[in-house]
């Protein structure tokens, strides 16, 4: 596993130093094959206007990241997996700055975080939301009514306000695949990210996909690496998720079309 | 010897159990508590009274007690604040470890802010001897070392020039609002949940109230009128609450922070609806001792032992997470919960106590 990950992050932090990488401007490397899990990301309505507008303007875009699962990577990586998000973003799209600022606080639940998000995004002026939502909630047993209300009053309230928003689904642990209120809330996250519009990274599946071919491959199974190694494949999702959402023109919706990934 | 029942253990007292319920979150009873009608909740009133107290420190105006005295016994409360917090956050880690293990649920070592410190263990012990990286729900006491560690200089100020220390203490919580200044985390990238540079005005404000003179003495003469000024504002406050109408932050002029409805900051509006609160209720302590009397002598018990039962509430509210998370909660799991984490911080209380009682016995038999 160690190897593996080892592999993966040279992979990723391979292209960052000059010489330029051999891939034209607002492409993104084939995402590691590590993270190719099935339909790890779900687009209703891919395009980012909000953002697609910053970088027209500003060449510079504003992420606030909040929500309750943690970003922390091992090591000194300042920003955790954010920072492998601008760091793909920036290097695809120069001269774009990226600028995530981190104010997420892992196991906060949806309606804490909610009061926060305003007052940040008046503070932070963001273009786009990561709200990586709905863990914490379910470990608390949240009423799901709650939940989807909190979570589609704040969607709304962003969009009203030319916010994006990506919203980053629960994590997935083994011993909850079968509990009721968790897959209830994974349902209604579905469901919140369907009826609004909005991208929704799967990382639940991601994850499982991760450590199904963890536990297959290694000996050891370790919740950290492979908590480290689906952080990491996180940050490969929204960075093409963001990315795809600057460039895809919005479109008249397509009844039935079935969702798939934005990019590759 | 023991202090008699007083308003001010009352109320913290009354603090510290909604601050057990409110840190379960998804709880029942977290629908009862003041924060469901109140802009500002019992963090304020913590912060407030300990305020309060620091005039008890500091002595009278005409005897007050040495500066190097009082220097001496904020820093070693300052001291004891800060290893009480460095206690409860290894027993916090210790149980969300031992939960995730039992439970097998790895997603257990995320919550409360402690993820960095198993994936990321040697920048986040520094970052929490240093008080830079602090669990959720276990931030209030680094506010509270910070706040005594600067304490002796609000003493300082307040013996020294008086009529100062108010518009010292409101200029740095306006420069903090305005700028905005916030105190960053670290290794985990965030800000402190409560930012001391404006919590230091709550604080000095509970200071500045105590004082039978000054504003203090001002507010004592003109309670009547001024119950009957906040009234209205405690009132809108809770529709505020109740009906979700708060100050859309991005139609606010800037800057922004003086306008809108904050905790971290604990912006103006919730200032103002707090001490508007604090003067409506001041009332309520003489009519709960003569109609619930019983209560008043437990309940003050808590706020004379606020910190060993604050160490312990927080470790129950944790467990009390566990359990829910466990069982999925419910009036019947919710309530035993309740009820057995009040019991246990009345016990501590007691516990805490047993020295002064022993020592009670001990000086009649002398005396007699």
């Amino acid at each position: 596993m160690k190897t593996l990950i080892a592999a993966f992050l040279m992979l990723l932090l391979a292209g960052i130093p000059t010489p330029a990488p051999a891939q034209a401007p607002g492409e993104i490397a084939a995402i590691p094959k590590e993270c190719a899990g099935p339909g790890a990301t779900e687009v209703q309505d891919p395009y980012l206007p909000n953002v697609a507008a910053a970088l027209r303007d500003r060449k510079k875009i504003v992420i606030l990241a909040i929500g309750s699962t943690s970003a922390t990577t091992r090591g000194p990586v300042r920003g955790g997996y954010y920072a492998i998000v601008e760091r793909i973003l920036e290097k695809a799209f120069k001269p774009l700055d990226v600028v995530i600022i981190h104010r997420g606080v892992s196991g906060e639940l949806a309606a804490d975080a909610a009061g926060r998000i305003k007052t940040e995004i008046a503070l932070t002026k963001a273009d786009l939301v990561l709200w990586q939502v709905g863990t914490a909630d379910a470990l608390a047993h949240v009423p799901i009514y709650e939940f989807r209300n909190t979570v589609t009053a704040q969607i709304r309230w962003l969009k009203e306000h030319k916010v994006d928003v990506i919203l980053v689904g629960l994590r997935y642990a083994a011993s909850l695949a079968n509990d009721p209120n968790y897959v209830g809330l994974r349902n209604i996250i579905a469901d919140i990210a369907r009826d609004e519009k909005v991208i929704r990274l799967r990382r639940y599946d991601a994850e499982q996909a991760l450590s199904k071919l963890n536990r297959d491959t290694t000996e050891g199974f370790d919740f950290a690496q492979n908590s480290e190694a689906s952080s990491i494949c996180t940050a490969e999702y929204i960075a093409r998720a963001i990315a795809a959402g600057l460039f895809i023109k919005k479109a008249p919706a397509r009844p039935g079309a079935p969702p798939g990934p934005p990019a590759n | 010897m023991k202090r008699e029942a007083n308003a001010i253990d009352f109320w913290r007292g009354f603090a510290l159990i909604t601050i057990f319920i409110n840190h379960i979150p998804g709880i029942v009873f977290d629908k009862f508590t003041s924060k469901n009608f109140s802009l500002s909740d019992s963090a304020e009133l913590f912060v407030f009274l300990a305020g309060w107290s620091l005039r008890l420190i500091v002595g009278r105006d005409d005897n007050p007690k040495p500066m190097p005295q009082i220097a001496s016994r904020l820093g070693g409360r300052a001291l004891t604040l800060y290893a009480a917090h460095m206690m409860i956050g290894m027993i916090a880690i210790a149980i969300l470890a031992s939960a995730s293990i039992l439970l097998d649920n790895p997603l257990l070592l995320e919550w409360h802010n402690a993820a960095a410190v198993f994936f990321d263990p040697v920048n986040t012990h520094i970052g929490m001897a240093l008080l830079s990286h602090q669990l959720g729900y276990f931030d209030i006491l680094p506010l509270y070392v910070a706040l005594m560690i600067f304490a002796p200089l609000v003493a300082a100020i307040d013996r020294c020039l008086p009529r100062l220390l108010l518009p010292v203490s409101i200029a740095i919580y306006l420069t903090a609002l305005c700028v905005p200044i916030t105190i960053p985390t670290w290794p985990t990238e965030g800000q402190w949940f409560f930012n001391p540079l404006c919590w230091q005005l709550v604080f000095v404000l509970g200071f500045v109230m105590a004082r039978p003179s000054g504003i203090g003495g001002f507010v004592r003469r003109h309670i009547r009128p001024i119950r009957w000024l906040a009234l209205p504002i405690v009132i809108g406050g809770a529709l505020m609450v109740i009906y979700d109408v708060y100050p859309d932050p991005l139609t606010m002029p800037e800057p922004k922070l003086l306008f809108i409805v904050g905790k971290t900051f604990v912006t103006p509006i919730r200032l103002i609806q707090f001490l508007a609160l604090v003067a409506v209720f001041s009332v309520a302590y003489g009519y709960i001792r003569k109609l619930a009397a019983p209560l008043v002598e437990p309940i003050s018990m808590l706020g004379r032992n606020s910190l060993e039962v604050f160490c312990v509430g927080s470790i129950l509210s944790l467990l009390g997470q566990v359990a829910r998370f466990q069982t999925g909660g419910g009036y019947g799991i919710d309530t035993a919960l309740v009820a057995a984490g009040v019991a246990i911080m009345f016990l501590t209380a007691w516990l805490a106590e047993g020295p002064e009682r022993l020592k009670a016995p001990a000086a009649s038999r002398t005396a007699a």
